[in-house]
């Protein structure tokens, strides 16, 4: 990841008739990074994607790969490969001959395209499809064939749009880890497009989150889920207890006072008195007992959920706050839905979020 | 498995039933009528049709007039085809429109005014030499060209109907995947496009080729007696020459002809489709 500019799409702007789809989106890439674009349907992920596939034409801004202007170009001559949504396998060719069909496109002799192409259907666990009509596959299969060809011309970035959007849950997991294995052995530069957080944390270095138009936090995964920059980014990203309030006064050491309907609670963040604020807390911070934080709730029990590992208890307080708490490990004794439990969380655990 | 596959044959009795008593009946009468002669069964008749050279070179002037004309439509609809299936919202009901409402004009209209257009002083005519290709003003009228142009007119919506069906269920990212791998315009389309909307086009050769071979009214219009093909000359044989030996011999060979060209086709589009 030596430089940090490898892909380096500036104030892309995009807009459909009257819709403004892309803000002025900055993104930078290393080579060799997997990042994620994640955000909800029409935050502009996809269309962000098709402009650097140039796929689509961007309104404004500039898209450089590997120190080169790309975006005049046409989409044949970028060398950026992409994967979609729906893998676009051509219907009248073969396993082997779909792979074979960039290499052709680009004149390789037939002597040099045979052995990419078992290569690259090795890689992906379908050599003994290879002279079967794409049309019979499954969905896991087409899929891997979809990502072999677009990476047996060796692009110099590969972009996937929901690569797994069409599989069952199961074998989406199984798939995310081989794809990551993968794109890390061949040294792949990639970005992908998609609405699931578990997918974007499994499967980047970075996380771009998105939302109508602009990224709101670039970010590693751990960053975007313990500090997430702003409340979007907060909603999308994990779960959390949302409270409402106003801040009164600095507290101690970059912590503020907030007036809540639960009393006043300290938080950790810089606003000015006055200015209404969202407090916010993961649900696996918060620890029931109510001895170790300086903030205290007592809500009574509404549902519990065991996971297996896991276990979420949904609280809820007298005027109708949902609260949501997350412990792993065996369940304390008396909780059941009716109890009314004392929890607590710490200052340093709390986000801040303009209201 | 068998039992379903045999009931739904049932649904195809009353058009076979119409076939058999409108269509497969009078074509045994005209074809034995053909083959058993007062001396007995024979092939005489076409071994005399196909001896004499006017009557090969009445089948020259079938096979050529329809080829050009299948070649004018495939070259003007395949295009036409594809901007169709492209085009979205009201531009493609107009297209649509423009291709389907002439179906609803009678041939015969259509060829009297393709008279006024390929005449001396017609449309055609002035826009070649107001353009500069003509020195002159020519007649198209009468001339092989002319029967070329308006014949294709008549027919060109059985080309791109069929190529257009085709190319409105080909993704629009499978281009896409393509120009991404690398391949130019001209490579995806050979490669992809071509190749994806080929059972359209064999379609549309078969209408338009088997169409024109046996077209009547726009040749007798356009072209007049001294021109014969197969049809204008079966017509002739029997409404002015009462001779039904002739014309059952002309239309026996443009039956073979046409049924030739509808089982080539056929046949090669199921290979196509299979090796795709």
């Amino acid at each position: 990841m030596s430089d940090p500019a490898f892909l380096d799409v500036r104030s892309a702007e995009k807009r459909f008739d009257a819709a403004r789809v892309l803000n002025g989106v900055d993104l930078a890439v290393a080579q060799g990074e997997l990042v994620s674009l994640l955000g909800p349907s029409g935050c502009g992920k996809t269309t962000l994607l098709r402009i650097i596939a140039g796929l689509t034409s961007a309104d404004a801004g500039s898209v450089r790969l590997d120190g080169e202007d790309i975006g005049r170009k046409p989409p044949h001559r970028r060398d950026v490969g992409v994967v979609f949504q729906s893998y676009a396998l051509f219907p009248h060719l073969t396993v082997a001959e779909n792979l074979a069909f960039g290499l052709k496109a680009k004149g390789a002799p037939a002597t040099e395209i045979a052995p990419i192409v078992s290569r690259f259907l090795e890689l992906v666990h379908m050599a003994p499809f290879a002279d079967r009509s794409v049309k019979g596959l499954s969905g896991g299969q087409q899929q891997r064939v979809a990502v072999a060809r677009a990476l047996a011309v060796k692009p110099k970035l590969l972009l996937l749009d929901e690569p797994f959007s069409a599989l069952d849950r199961k074998l989406r997991e199984t798939m995310q880890i081989e794809l990551r294995r993968l794109l890390r052995e061949l040294g792949t530069t990639a970005i992908f497009v998609t609405h699931d957080q578990d997918e974007a944390l499994i499967l980047s270095d970075r996380i771009a989150v998105m939302n109508a138009g602009r990224i709101e936090q670039l970010d590693r995964p751990e960053t975007i889920y313990n500090r997430p920059a702003t409340a979007f980014a907060l909603e999308f990203v994990g779960l959390s207890t949302r409270i409402r309030g106003t801040v009164t006064s600095y507290g101690p050491e970059g912590a503020v006072s907030i007036d809540t309907r639960f009393g006043t609670l300290s938080a950790r963040g810089r606003f000015e008195p006055g200015s209404a604020v969202i407090v916010a807390v993961r649900p696996e911070r918060i620890s029931i007992g109510g001895s170790s934080g300086e903030n205290r709730i007592a809500p009574t029990i509404t549902d519990i959920v065991f996971q297996g590992a896991r276990a979420q208890i949904h609280f809820e307080t007298t005027d109708g706050l949902p609260i949501l708490v997350e412990m792993s490990g065996a369940l304390p004794g008396g909780l059941e839905p009716g109890a009314a439990v004392p929890l607590s969380f710490a200052t340093a655990d709390t986000m801040v979020y303009p209201a | 498995m068998q039992q379903p596959q045999f009931r739904i044959w049932w649904l195809a009795v009353p058009a076979l039933g119409y076939l058999l008593i409108a269509y497969a009946a009078p074509l045994v009468y005209l074809l034995m009528r053909s083959v058993i002669r007062p001396e007995g069964v024979s092939l005489q008749l076409f071994s005399a049709f196909l001896s004499d050279d006017y009557n090969l070179r009445v089948i020259g002037n079938t096979l050529r007039i329809a080829l050009l004309v299948t070649l004018l439509c495939l070259a003007i609809g395949y295009p036409v085809a594809l901007a169709l299936a492209r085009a979205r919202g009201i531009a493609q009901v107009l297209l649509l429109t423009a291709i389907i409402l002439p179906l609803s004009i009678g041939v015969v209209v259509k060829a009297f005014a393709w008279q006024i257009v390929l005449r001396r002083d017609g449309a055609i005519a002035k826009f070649l030499v107001a353009t500069g290709i003509w020195d002159e003003p020519k007649r198209l009228l009468f001339t092989e060209p002319g029967l070329v142009i308006g014949a294709a007119n008549v027919f060109l919506p059985f080309m791109i109907l069929p190529i257009y069906s085709v190319v409105r269920q080909i993704d629009p990212r499978l281009s896409e995947a393509g120009a991404t791998l690398g391949a130019s315009p001209l490579h995806r389309f050979r490669k992809i496009i071509l190749p994806l909307t080929m059972p359209g086009l064999i379609t549309g050769i078969a209408f338009v080729f088997s169409m024109s071979l046996s077209m009547f009214v726009i040749p007798s219009l356009l072209m007049g007696d001294r021109f014969q093909t197969l049809a204008t000359l079966t017509g002739r044989s029997f409404l002015l020459m009462r001779n039904e030996a002739l014309g059952s011999a002309t239309a026996v060979v443009l039956l073979v002809l046409a049924v030739s060209v509808v089982v080539g086709s056929t046949w090669v589009s199921r290979r196509l489709m299979r090796g795709g």
